[in-house]
C-alpha cells in the first residue's frame, strides 16, 4: 500500500478480536486491516502503530506479537493517521509451564522446518534412512524412529537396519537430529536449523531432559487451523500477512502462526515468506498451503489489477451471484452483460439435455416479450424427456456403466442403466440413490457395479471409487502408504475398505459374508478377513472420522457407511461441485473429484452456500440444477470484456466448453437429420447387433457395446475407471472432420435436412437461417449470409456448396462448443 | 483306437448332412385355419413330410422356398387345423432325404393369430394397428436394430399384458450370454417434448425380469395405464440382433395374466430348488435306487421349533437379516441328506443358506459349496439344493435357515428343508441324442449319464426297443479323456453327485432296408440291485431313420 493511501484510511480493526493467552510463553500475533475510501482493503500490520493498554501484564512488537508477562486482560491498539483498531487479549496460567508434548514442541519444529515433507523425510519411504510421518500425522511412529532408528520398509512394520537412534541423550549436541539440520553432518536436506534459533534450543533441551514423549494422547490434539484472511488480495508487489490459528479437540485455541510451514502454489503469482507474509507478484490466482504438525490447510490469494472506476451495480438472480459477484468485485472483474436469447438458449438447452434447440424452438424463444421467459424454459425442460436422457448419461458416465465393469453381460449393465435413469426420471433423493449404490446386496440394479469382470473388485478399489464419486476426495494414495500430502493415513484407508471386506458373491448375488458364521470356508481353509498389507492386522471397518460404530457380523456394514456417507458435509459439497462442475466446465473445487487441502475451492463460500441448499432441500438434484442455471452467473455472456478477458476461474463470463463425444455426434446427427447407425461390437448372443434407428449416442445403454470411430476420436472414455473427459483437440478428428462417415457421408444422405429443404425450392437464404438457428442457436448476421451466398455461387454446382457449407458450419468451433 | 477314429470320421460325415431345423415362421396360428409357414435350416433338400407330435395338426411340405443364404434351405410347410384342435405347442420333425431333423415348436392358439404386416414398423406413422385384445401377432425382426411398432389404444386405468416368445428360444446362460432371440418390449406414449411434440416417451418396458440360468429370456409385462389414449408397444431384439430366423409371437391380453411359462419338466430333477419334495420322497428315492418302497411319509413342520427325523421344515424368511431355526434329534450315526425347495422364487431372487448346527451351535454341514479358483486360489461360494452328511454323533441338531444377504426378506422367501437319511438312488438320466440318421452298413453311438446319489452302490440297465429292421442296438465304450481331478473344489462329495456313463452303438446291417418315415426308438433305464432289476426310472423316446448315405 502506498503511503498516499493512508491519506484515505476509512477503518482499521484488529485480528484477532479477542484472544485467550494460555500458560507460560503464550504469544498472539495480531494483524491490522484498514479499509480505504475505494472501498479496497489492505493489510496495514506493518506500517501501524502497535501499543498495549498495560505494559506489566503484556508486551508487543513492532509487528504486532503480543507476549503473555502477567495474568489479566489487555487492549491491544493499532493505529495509522489517527485511524484505531483495537482488540481485547486475556492472560492466564501465565506462570504455568504447559506440558510437553512431543507432537505438538518437537513435531511442530520438523514441520515448520520442512524436515517431514512429502519431498523429504515425510515421502513414502522417508529420506536417508529417517522416516517421518508426513506433516508429523503420526507423532508417536516419529518418536520411535528418531529415538530408536531403524529403517521403515513400506510393505511391513518390521523395521529393517541396525536401530541406531537419532538422538544422543549421554551427549545431546551430537544428536542426528541436531547435527544434520545443522549442517554439521552431510545432509542431503541442506541446512535447516540455525544453532542460535528458538526451535534448535527447543529440540537440544528434549535431548537433554532425556527425550520423553510426554503428553501426546492425553491432552486435546490440533483439530485444523484457521487462516485469517479466509481469501487474501493485493495488488502487484502489495502483500498480505497470513494469521494462523490452531484449533483444539477441547476447543481451545492458539496462534500457530510462528509454528508452521508456509508454501506457494504458484510463486510466479505470489510467494510466502516463512513468516506468512505473501507478496504479490504477477496477476493471478493461486493458494498459499500451510502445514502444521498434523494438519494441512490452504488459503486462496488473488493478485489483482486496478481498481476499476464506476464498478457497475450488477444484478443478481439468486444467492449463486453473491459470493461469485463479489469475489469478482473484490478482484476487480466486471461480469460480462447478459447473454443474448439465442446464447442462453443453446447453452441451457445443451447443459440441461444435451441437445440442440430445434429452430422453431429458437424463433419462438428469441421473438417471445415474455419477461419469465427464461425460467419457464427451463422448468420445460428439467424432467423433459431429453433431460432424462442426458442425466442418465451423465451419471451412467459417473457410476460407470459398462459390461466389464457390471459383470461382463449386458443384462447386468442395461440394469444398472435402468436404475439410474429411473432415479434420474424419478428426480429421486440423490442421497437414497447414494444409499442404495454404497449398501446394495443382492441381484439389484445397485449392485450390478459391484462386479467388474464378474468378480467382486478388490475392496481398496471399491472403497476409494465410492469416496471420490461421493465424497470427490481421492484417498488411493493411502492405500500403500500414509497419503504424502493429505491428512490420510493408511491405517484410515484400510480402515473405510474394510467396510467392503466382507463383500461377496454367489452366482450373480452379492452379499456381505458374515464374520460369525463359516459357511463352509474351513472346507477350503478359507477366511473372511481383510489385512492390512503393511502391518498385516486383520483390519475393522472403521469410519474415516473414527466416529464410533456397530456392525453386527452377520449385518451388512455399508448399511452404516452409506449413513455416516450421506451425512457427512462432504456428500453435498461433492455433489454439488460436481454438478456445478458440469454447468461451467470447471468445479469451484477443480478438478472436481479431487477435493485436498492443497486444492482449495475458488468459492468456498459459494460452495458452502450451495452444499447447504442441497441438503436443506432433500438433496434435489434439479432443484440444484435450476438454482445454477438460473443464477446470472450462469446467464453472463461469453463475450467478454476489458477486465475479465483472462479470467477462467471466477466466472465472470461463460467459457466456452467442447461437446462430449456422444453429445456432440447427437448435434450432427440433428444438425444434418440423418440418424447415425450403432453396431455391437459385442453382441449378448453370437450374432452382431444394432441399436435401433434414431438411436442417440447419449441413449446407448452400454456404450463399450457399440463401436464407433466418431466417438473414439472425440474421447468417449471406455468407463475403465471415472471418466475424466478432457475435450482437447486432436489430429484424428481433424482428419475425421475432413474425410470421416459421420461428416462426409450425412451432408448428401436422402432424407437430410438439406436434401430437405432443396426439393422444398428453399433460397439458399432460408437454406443458410435454417442450419444456423439448428447448428449455433442464432441465425446467420448480414455479413456471414453475403459471404455465405458468394461461396455458394461460386463453387459452380449449387448442392455442393451447400453441401459445404453445412460441412464447414458442423467443423467450426462455435458449433463444436457450448459457450 | 483305428476303431474309435473311424467311428469319429463317421460321425463326422454324418453330422454334416444331418438334416437341421432352425426357426419356422410364423410359429404360431389360430385353431380352426390352415395357413403356410416357412422352415429354415440346413440340409433340409428333399424334404417330403412333416411328423407332429400329437393329434389335431397336419403340416403338409408345399415345397422349398426361396433362401438368400447358400448355407440355408427353406421349406414351405402347409398346416392345417381343426375347429377341435387344441390350443397348445406342437413339435415337429422335417423328414427330408438326409433323414429327420430335430424338432421346432409351432403354436396354435384359440385367439385371433394376425400376421405382422409386411414392411417395416418403426415409426409411429408405419406401427400395426392392433385391433384388439386378446390377440396374437406373428412377427419377425428381420434385421439388425429392426424395431416393430404396434399401436394401440388404452382406457384410463386398463391393465393389459404383454407377452412376446421367441422363434428361437434363448436361455440364460453361464456368464449371462445366451444364444437366440431375447425379445425385449417397451410401452411408449404420444406425449412429445419441448424439443420434439411427437417425441414417444417411454412409459414401461421390460426385457425379462431375471436373468436366471436355464430360464428362458421371454419378454412379459403387465401395465395398467394411468390416462387414457394412444399408446405404442416396441418389439425388439436385446442388443439389437435380427435376421430371417427372429420370428416372434406377440400376444395382447386383457389384464393381468400370469407369465406362459415353458412346459414342466417331466422327467426327474435332483438338484433344482423347485422339484417338490414330497412326503413320499423317502419311497421315490426307493424307487429310483431299486429297492422296495416300504420307507415311511415324511413329516411336515413349521420352522422354528422342535421336529422330527425325517423332516420336511416349512417356513419364511420374511424379513432382512431372519434367520429361522428347528432342532431335531439324532439317536445314532446317520448319513444324512439335507434338501432345500423354494416354491415361490429360487436363486438368485431368494438364496436360502441353511446350516445345520451341533448340540454347541458349532456349524457341522451347510448348503454353501466352498471352493477356490483355479487361476488366482480365491475362495467362491455357491449355493446348492442338497446336501448330504455323515452325522457319526448321535444328539440334538439344529438346522439354520437365513437368505445369503443381510438385507432381503419377504413372503416370497419361501422354503421347505426336507431332513432325511441318505437312500441311494439314480440321480438325474440325460441321454444325449434328439435324433438318429444312420445308414445301412453304419453304426452311430448315444451316451447316457446319470448320476450316483447318495452313495448308490447298484448296477444300471440300459434297454432298447423298439429298433427299426436291421439295427442293433451293443453295449459299448468311447473314448473318455482322462480329466484331472478338480483340486480347488472343497467337499465336492457333498454337494456334487458321482456321475457315470455308458454308451449304445446302434448298428445298421449292410444290407437293411431304407425307411420311410422315423421310428421311434425307446431308450430305457432300470436300476439293478442285489441281483434284481427296478422299476424303470428314465426313458427317452428317439426318432431314428435308416437312410441313404448322402
Amino acid at each position: 500500500m502506498t503511503i498516499l493511501a493512508f491519506l484515505f484510511v476509512l477503518k482499521i480493526w484488529t485480528v484477532p478480536e479477542t484472544v485467550v493467552l494460555d500458560g507460560a510463553r503464550a504469544g498472539q500475533q495480531f494483524l491490522a486491516m484498514a479499509e480505504y475510501a475505494d472501498g479496497t482493503q489492505g493489510d496495514v500490520t506493518g506500517e501501524v502503530v502497535w501499543s498495549v493498554s498495560n505494559g506489566a501484564l503484556a508486551t508487543i512488537s513492532g509487528g504486532g506479537r503480543v507476549a503473555a508477562l502477567g495474568d489479566g486482560a489487555v487492549t491491544v491498539v493499532a493505529e495509522l493517521g489517527g485511524v484505531k483498531g483495537r482488540s481485547t487479549v486475556r492472560m492466564m496460567g501465565v506462570k504455568e509451564e504447559r506440558p510437553f508434548a512431543f507432537g505438538r514442541d518437537i513435531g511442530s519444529i520438523l514441520t515448520k522446518r520442512g524436515c517431514n515433507g512429502s519431498a523429504c523425510h515425510g515421502g513414502v519411504k522417508g529420506r536417508g534412512g529417517l522416516k517421518l510421518s508426513a506433516n508429523g500425522l503420526h507423532p508417536a511412529d516419529d518418536f520411535e524412529w528418531i529415538t530408536k532408528g531403524g529403517t521403515y520398509q513400506v510393505l511391513t512394520a518390521e523395521v529393517a537396519g541396525e536401530r541406531v537412534p537419532r538422538i544422543d541423550v549421554r551427549d545431546p549436541e551430537k544428536s542426528l537430529l541436531l547435527q544434520k539440520p545443522l549442517g554439521l553432518v552431510a545432509h542431503g536436506g541442506g541446512k535447516r536449523l540455525e544453532g542460535d534459533s528458538e526451535d534448535y534450543r527447543t529440540i537440544l533441551a528434549w535431548v537433554k531432559r532425556g527425550a520423553p514423549y510426554g503428553k501426546d494422547g492425553e491432552t486435546a490434539r490440533l483439530a485444523g487451523l484457521e487462516i485469517y484472511p479466509a481469501m487474501a488480495t493485493m495488488g502487484v508487489a502489495g502483500s498480505q500477512r497470513l494469521l494462523v490459528t490452531g484449533r483444539y479437540t477441547d476447543g481451545r485455541r492458539e496462534d500457530f502462526t510462528n509454528q508452521v510451514l508456509f508454501s506457494s502454489n504458484n510463486g510466479e503469482v505470489a510467494t510466502v515468506t516463512p513468516e506468512g507474509m505473501v507478496k504479490g507478484k504477477a496477476l493471478g490466482e493461486t493458494a498459499i498451503l500451510i502445514r502444521a504438525a498434523g494438519q494441512v490447510a490452504s488459503v486462496g490469494v488473488g493478485v489483482i489489477g486496478v481498481p476499476v472506476k464506476n464498478y457497475p451495480v450488477v444484478g443478481r438472480g439468486n444467492f449463486v451471484d453473491e459470493a461469485v459477484f463479489a469475489k469478482l468485485k473484490r478482484f476487480n472483474l466486471v461480469p460480462s452483460e447478459l447473454a443474448g436469447d439465442g446464447e442462453f438458449l443453446r447453452r441451457v438447452c445443451l447443459d440441461l439435455t444435451g441437445t440442440l434447440p430445434p429452430p422453431e424452438r429458437v424463433r419462438e424463444f428469441v421473438g417471445s416479450k415474455d419477461a419469465k421467459k427464461r425460467e419457464r424454459v427451463v422448468d420445460a425442460l428439467i424432467g423433459s424427456p431429453e433431460f432424462v436422457d442426458f442425466w442418465t448419461f451423465r451419471f451412467a458416465d459417473v457410476f460407470r456403466v459398462a459390461i466389464f465393469a457390471n459383470g461382463l453381460t449386458p443384462k447386468f449393465s442395461q440394469k444398472y442403466w435402468e436404475w439410474i435413469r429411473e432415479n434420474v426420471a424419478g428426480n429421486r433423493r440423490y442421497d437414497e440413490v447414494a444409499r442404495e449404490r454404497l449398501s446394495a446386496q443382492g441381484y439389484g440394479a445397485a449392485s450390478r457395479h459391484f462386479l467388474p469382470y464378474n468378480q467382486i473388485g478388490p475392496p481398496a478399489d471399491v472403497m476409494a471409487e465410492e469416496v471420490r464419486v461421493f465424497f470427490g476426495r481421492r484417498l488411493d494414495c493411502a492405500q500403500c502408504h500414509n497419503h504424502p500430502y493429505e491428512n490420510w493415513s493408511q491405517d484410515q484407508f484400510w480402515g473405510m475398505a474394510a467396510f467392503f471386506g466382507r463383500l461377496f458373491k454367489a452366482g450373480p448375488v452379492v452379499f456381505d459374508h458374515p464374520t460369525n458364521m463359516d459357511w463352509s470356508s474351513k472346507d477350503v481353509d478359507g477366511k473372511i478377513e481383510l489385512v492390512h498389507p503393511r502391518t498385516k492386522v486383520v483390519v475393522k471397518p472403521v469410519l474415516l472420522d473414527a466416529s464410533p460404530l456397530v456392525v453386527r457380523g452377520d449385518g451388512n456394514p455399508r448399511q452404516e457407511l452409506a449413513r455416516w456417507m450421506t451425512s457427512h458435509p462432504y456428500f453435498a459439497e461433492a455433489t454439488v461441485n460436481r454438478v456445478w462442475g458440469y454447468f461451467f466446465g470447471r468445479g469451484i473445487v477443480d478438478p472436481v473429484d479431487d477435493f485436498r487441502s492443497t486444492n482449495p475451492a475458488t468459492h468456498p463460500e459459494l460452495l458452502a452456500g450451495l452444499a447447504r441448499d442441497f441438503e436443506r432441500n432433500g438433496y434435489n438434484l434439479q432443484r440444484l440444477m435450476k438454482t445454477i442455471v438460473m443464477s446470472r452467473t450462469y446467464q453472463l455472456a461469453h463475450e467478454t470484456n476489458g477486465t475479465n478477458r483472462a479470467d477462467v476461474t471466477n466466472y465472470s463470463h461463460s467459457l466456452s466448453r467442447a461437446l462430449e463425444a456422444e453429445v456432440m455426434l447427437d448435434a450432427v446427427v440433428a444438425v444434418t437429420g440423418v440418424a447415425e447407425t450403432f453396431t455391437t461390437a459385442v453382441s449378448e448372443g453370437g450374432a452382431v447387433g444394432q441399436a435401433p434407428a434414431h438411436t442417440r449416442a447419449i441413449n446407448l445403454k452400454d456404450p463399450d457395446m457399440y463401436f464407433s470411430r466418431f466417438l473414439e476420436l472425440y474421447g468417449r472414455p471406455n468407463r475403465g475407471a471415472i471418466p475424466e473427459r478432457s475435450g482437447k483437440p486432436s489430429l484424428g478428428q481433424a482428419l475425421h472432420m475432413l474425410a470421416g462417415a459421420t461428416y462426409v457421408d450425412r451432408l448428401s444422405a436422402s432424407g437430410s435436412r438439406l436434401r430437405g429443404l432443396l426439393e422444398r425450392g428453399a433460397t439458399d437464404a432460408v437454406i443458410f437461417e435454417e442450419f444456423y438457428l439448428a447448428a449455433l442457436g442464432r441465425g446467420p448476421d448480414a455479413e456471414e449470409t453475403a459471404e455465405l451466398g458468394k461461396l455458394v455461387a461460386g463453387r459452380g454446382d449449387r448442392e455442393a456448396g451447400l453441401r459445404e457449407f453445412v460441412w464447414a458450419l458442423i467443423s467450426s468451433r462455435e458449433f463444436v462448443e457450448n459457450h | 483306437m483305428r476303431w474309435l477314429i473311424l467311428i469319429f470320421l463317421f460321425d463326422f460325415c454324418l453330422l454334416g448332412a444331418d438334416p437341421r431345423a432352425i426357426s419356422v415362421q410364423p410359429f404360431v396360428g389360430q385353431r380352426g385355419m390352415t395357413f403356410t409357414a416357412t422352415v429354415r435350416g440346413s440340409n433340409l433338400k428333399g424334404a417330403r413330410a412333416v411328423v407332429v407330435d400329437g393329434e389335431g395338426v397336419r403340416m403338409v411340405v408345399e415345397g422349398e422356398g426361396k433362401e438368400s443364404s447358400p448355407a440355408r434351405d427353406t421349406v414351405k410347410i402347409r398346416v392345417e387345423t381343426g375347429a377341435e384342435t387344441k390350443a397348445g405347442r406342437y413339435s415337429f420333425r422335417m423328414v427330408t432325404a438326409s433323414g429327420v431333423s430335430n424338432s421346432l415348436v409351432l403354436g396354435i392358439a384359440e385367439s385371433v393369430v394376425l400376421a405382422e404386416p409386411e414392411g417395416l414398423h418403426e415409426t409411429a406413422e408405419t406401427a400395426v394397428a392392433v385391433v384388439g385384445a386378446p390377440v396374437i401377432y406373428a412377427g419377425l425382426i428381420g434385421k439388425k436394430g429392426e424395431t416393430d411398432l404396434y399401436s394401440f389404444q388404452a382406457k384410463a386405468g386398463e391393465t393389459l399384458t404383454f407377452q412376446v416368445r421367441s422363434g428361437l428360444p434363448s436361455l440364460g446362460a453361464a456368464g449371462g450370454n445366451a444364444n437366440g432371440f431375447d425379445p425385449a418390449i417397451s410401452i411408449f406414449e404420444e406425449s412429445g417434448s419441448w424439443f420434439d411434440a411427437k417425441r414417444l416417451n417411454r412409459v414401461a418396458f421390460n426385457d425379462e425380469p431375471l436373468w436366471v440360468l436355464g430360464r428362458l429370456t421371454d419378454a412379459y409385462l403387465v401395465h395398467t395405464f394411468a390416462k387414457a389414449g394412444r399408446y405404442f408397444l416396441r418389439l425388439e431384439a436385446f442388443s439389437g440382433q435380427g435376421g430371417p430366423d427372429y420370428g416372434y409371437q406377440l400376444q395382447i391380453l386383457p389384464g393381468t395374466v400370469e407369465q406362459e411359462r415353458e412346459a414342466g419338466r417331466t422327467d426327474w430333477e435332483e438338484r433344482t430348488y423347485q422339484r417338490p419334495l414330497t412326503a413320499n420322497r423317502l419311497n421315490e428315492l426307493a424307487a429310483r435306487g431299486g429297492r422296495a418302497e416300504k420307507e415311511k411319509v415324511i413329516e411336515t413342520y413349521r420352522a422354528m421349533g422342535t421336529v422330527g427325523f425325517p423332516a420336511t421344515i416349512e417356513g419364511t424368511i420374511g424379513r432382512p437379516g431372519e434367520s429361522q431355526r428347528s432342532t431335531f434329534q439324532v439317536d445314532g450315526p446317520q448319513d444324512i441328506a439335507i434338501e432345500v425347495e423354494t416354491p415361490d422364487g429360487a436363486p438368485p431372487v431368494f438364496n436360502p443358506v441353511v446350516r445345520l448346527l451341533d448340540g454347541a451351535g458349532a456349524e457341522v454341514v451347510t448348503n454353501v459349496f466352498a471352493g477356490r479358483g483355479a487361476c488366482t486360489g480365491a475362495m467362491n461360494k455357491g449355493l446348492t439344493a442338497k446336501v448330504i452328511y455323515p452325522l457319526r454323533n448321535p444328539g440334538q441338531y439344529t438346522v439354520e435357515v437365513r437368505d445369503l444377504t443381510a438385507d432381503l426378506g419377504e413372503a416370497g422367501f419361501r422354503y421347505r428343508v426336507q431332513v432325511r437319511p441318505q437312500v441311494g438312488h439314480v440321480g438325474k438320466v440325460s441321454i444325449d441324442e434328439d435324433h438318429l440318421n444312420l445308414a445301412p452298413g453304419g453304426a452311430k453311438t448315444v451316451r447316457v449319464k446319470f448320476d450316483r446319489e447318495e452313495d448308490f452302490r447298484g448296477a444300471v440297465a440300459v434297454m432298447v426297443e423298439n429298433l427299426p429292421e436291421g439295427v442293433v442296438a451293443l453295449a459299448a465304450a468311447d473314448y473318455e479323456p482322462d480329466t484331472d481331478p478338480p483340486p480347488f473344489l472343497g467337499k465336492r462329495e457333498r454337494y456334487v453327485a458321482r456321475t457315470e456313463r455308458t454308451v449304445i452303438a446302434f448298428s445298421v446291417a449292410e444290407g437293411a432296408g431304407l425307411t420311410e418315415v422315423p421310428q421311434l426308438v425307446r431308450v430305457l433305464l432300470r436300476p439293478v440291485v442285489d441281483g434284481r432289476p427296478g422299476k424303470v426310472i428314465a426313458s427317452k423316446q428317439i426318432p431314428m431313420m435308416v437312410v441313404a448315405q448322402p
